[in-house]
């Protein structure tokens, strides 16, 4: 029958009710934004009236909510999907079996790509296949390439110091015939020369110059910041001043203590100029600048006045010092005058490498030069000495002075000599050490050529049918060995050659071999047996302190 | 027989400034009762903005079957399992205008029911 079909499946055009990606704001507009129909056939038949409208333009009053499923046997990418060139078997409705991956590309957007858009995936290489594959590609970015920048949350890049130093070369004076002379205007002279001082702001760190001008050090502790180059020559006075009717400990002390404390002064001091001359601290540079150590226009300050007042109460001088000014103005150098202020104080001597000095040589003057303090500081010894041994020896006879031995470190080391176990004597027991019986073996050599020159049959008794001569501690073996030890090695019997061996001889030594071998066996045995013990402790021991690795048991 | 002659315009009625088509409207689904439901709006919607509708057209139901043991292992009663899965069709012919169609086919769609639209030149 020729029966006109309703539609023609070659000349029309399929679509399917699709859902959309509900998660794209876009497509939720309307109650009918979330559906579209897509083209899922590949026949060349356009229709104009209905794939290009929007969906957007629908109206209706839909159910809002519902979405379509898309044909599971033909969607590539459900999991019902047939395989390629599987048929849902032929059925006669003249349905139209899609394969193959166009869906893909039909899925994604009713609308055709831009063309701007076509064009530049076209350039890209990509295929023009409606699907807008510029949502896929990545910025090129720095990916490091040596050092990329992290960015740091916590860096306050905005509190970093100024890495800039300022100095205040207001009062620097540039000789004008220096500027002058040179015929380039520009040079450095003639632009120094034409500075203005500038008040700069912030060009120190205020925390930083503001330690750098604390004069008052009062909360560090100590009041040595402040000394001169000079402050030990200053400190000692001059002879004549000094107090020489001051023969007691209280002197010797205390030029030891300020032998010590001029030491520790020494080290500060240097410190402290050394943090003078680099600090920037304007009020200071262009001083330093000058070359000299000393500040001649510099103010006194408090610090100055306690200074004095100390070494006033210490020396017990009322003389104002003139010697402020720089060591430049007198004509002593430094040097010269720390050995004359020193020179009767206590100073180390250094090379004691030879003698070894006891207080009593100091005073008898037995050697080198001794000061007169040294001999003090040396007598002065002595005579502690004696009376510590004076109320030593007054206890003696009142207390039971018990004497404790100190375990020093050398008694921590075992010499061969004093150490013969390290066992207590709950595990040694003299009994069971045994000297090692290594003289068995001998011992046995003896008691077979013995019983090999007796010519006698050796005698097999007991129920273990056993030479009872030749065990090793049977009664009459011991005596007869004590009888015939010196005698019996001699007479080994000889080794006939092989072949002329006679059978009982062959015997006799067969079954001297196998004696020997048994008695070896037992003396064996009984050596286990007899250091069981300490085999099974040295076995733990290797246990649980040797490697893992080596086999104990 | 001609199933999809034109319709002659009627009187009084403008004649339709778009093309007409014929469309074929294919519902499959599990799901019986949605599948009802839905056909039953689209004729309404069709009929509604008068158009020329051939109601649904029940197609015979695929079934697939899997028959399995029900036994993990081969022990017991040789029990079996029927399982089932049935795949509903219609069909609905129309013939108007694609923009109708949209309009009738986004009106209600029960889930489980997947709609296929074919449109042909008449």
């Amino acid at each position: 029958m020729g029966k006109k079909k309703f539609i023609d499946k070659k000349k029309s055009a399929t679509f399917q009710l699709l859902a959309r990606d509900s998660s794209n704001p876009s497509n939720d507009d309307g109650p009918s934004g979330d559906r579209i129909f897509v083209r899922v056939d590949d026949s060349p038949y356009p229709v104009h009236g209905f794939f290009d409208e929007d969906v957007h333009n629908v109206e209706g009053t839909a159910h809002p909510g519902y979405s379509f499923e898309t044909d599971v046997t033909n969607d590539s990418n459900s999991i019902f999907t047939n395989a390629f060139g599987d048929h849902d078997g032929d059925d006669k409705y003249d349905r139209f079996e899609i394969h193959g991956n166009q869906n893909q590309t039909l899925l994604t957007g009713a609308v055709p790509l831009p063309d701007h858009t076509r064009r530049e995936i076209l350039e890209l290489g990509l295929p023009d296949d409606g699907y807008n594959y510029l949502n896929h590609l990545r910025e090129i970015k720095n990916t490091g390439g040596g050092s990329a920048f992290y960015h740091n949350s916590k860096a306050k890049l905005d509190q970093l110091p100024l890495d800039v130093k300022a100095y205040d070369a207001s009062k620097v004076r540039i000789p004008i015939s220096l500027a002058n002379g040179d015929a380039n205007d520009n040079s450095l002279y003639t632009v120094a020369a034409k500075t203005v001082g500038l008040r700069i702001q912030k060009a120190v760190d205020p925390e930083v110059a503001a330690l750098l001008d604390d004069g008052d050090m009062s909360r560090f502790g100590s009041d040595v910041e402040d000394l001169e180059e000079d402050f030990v020559v200053r400190a000692n006075p001059p002879e004549e001043k000094e107090d020489v009717l001051d023969k007691s400990m209280n002197s010797v002390d205390r030029s030891r203590v300020t032998r010590q404390e001029v030491r520790k002064h020494a080290i500060c001091y240097a410190e402290e100029q050394g943090s003078q001359l680099l600090g920037c601290d304007a009020s200071r540079c262009h001083e330093a600048e000058q070359g000299t150590v000393t500040e001649q226009p510099r103010v006194r300050r408090l610090l100055d006045e306690q200074f004095d007042m100390l070494t006033l109460q210490e020396y017990d001088t009322d003389s104002d010092y003139d010697n402020d000014g720089s060591i430049a103005a007198e004509g002593e150098s430094l040097a010269d005058k720390l050995s004359h202020v020193l020179k009767d104080h206590v100073t180390d001597e250094l090379d004691l490498v030879d003698k070894y000095k006891v207080p009593a040589d100091f005073l008898h003057k037995s050697g080198g030069s001794n000061s007169r303090e040294l001999v003090d500081s040396a007598s002065d010894v002595i005579r502690r000495c004696v009376e510590y041994a004076e109320m030593y020896n007054e206890n003696e006879g009142n207390e039971d002075v018990m004497v404790l031995e100190e375990s020093s470190g050398e008694s921590e080391v075992w010499d061969c000599e004093t150490i013969v176990s390290t066992y207590s004597n709950l595990d040694n027991h003299p009994g069971t050490i045994e000297a090692p019986e290594y003289g068995r073996k001998k011992k046995l050599a003896e008691t077979v050529s013995k019983a090999a020159a007796s010519d006698r049959v050796i005698s097999l008794r007991g129920k273990e049918r056993l030479p009872v001569e030749f065990l090793p501690h049977s009664r009459n073996a011991v005596v007869e060995k004590v009888k015939k030890a010196p005698s019996t090695k001699p007479e080994l019997p000889k080794r006939r050659p092989h072949s002329q061996e006679s059978k009982e001889e062959k015997k006799e030594r067969k079954a001297a071999v196998k004696e020997e071998r048994r008695e070896a066996r037992k003396a064996k045995k009984e050596l286990k047996e007899l250091y069981q013990c300490e085999a099974q402790r040295a076995q733990r021991v290797a246990a649980v302190s040797g490697p893992s690795s080596v086999h104990v048991m | 027989m001609a199933l999809g002659m034109m319709k002659p315009v009627k009187p009084g009625l403008e004649a339709p400034h778009e093309e007409l088509h014929r469309i074929r409207i294919t519902l499959s689904s599990k799901n019986v009762k949605n599948l009802e439901k839905v056909c039953a709006d689209l004729v309404n919607g069709a009929k509604n903005k008068s158009l020329k509708v051939k109601g649904p057209v029940r197609m015979p139901t695929k079934v697939l079957l899997i028959t399995t043991r029900k036994s993990p292992c081969g022990e017991g009663t040789n029990t079996w399992d029927r399982f089932e899965l049935r795949v509903h069709k219609r069909v609905i012919d129309l013939v108007s205008s694609s923009e109708v169609v949209k309009q009738i086919t986004s009106i209600t769609i029960e889930p489980g029911v997947e709609v296929e639209v074919t449109i042909a030149d008449p």
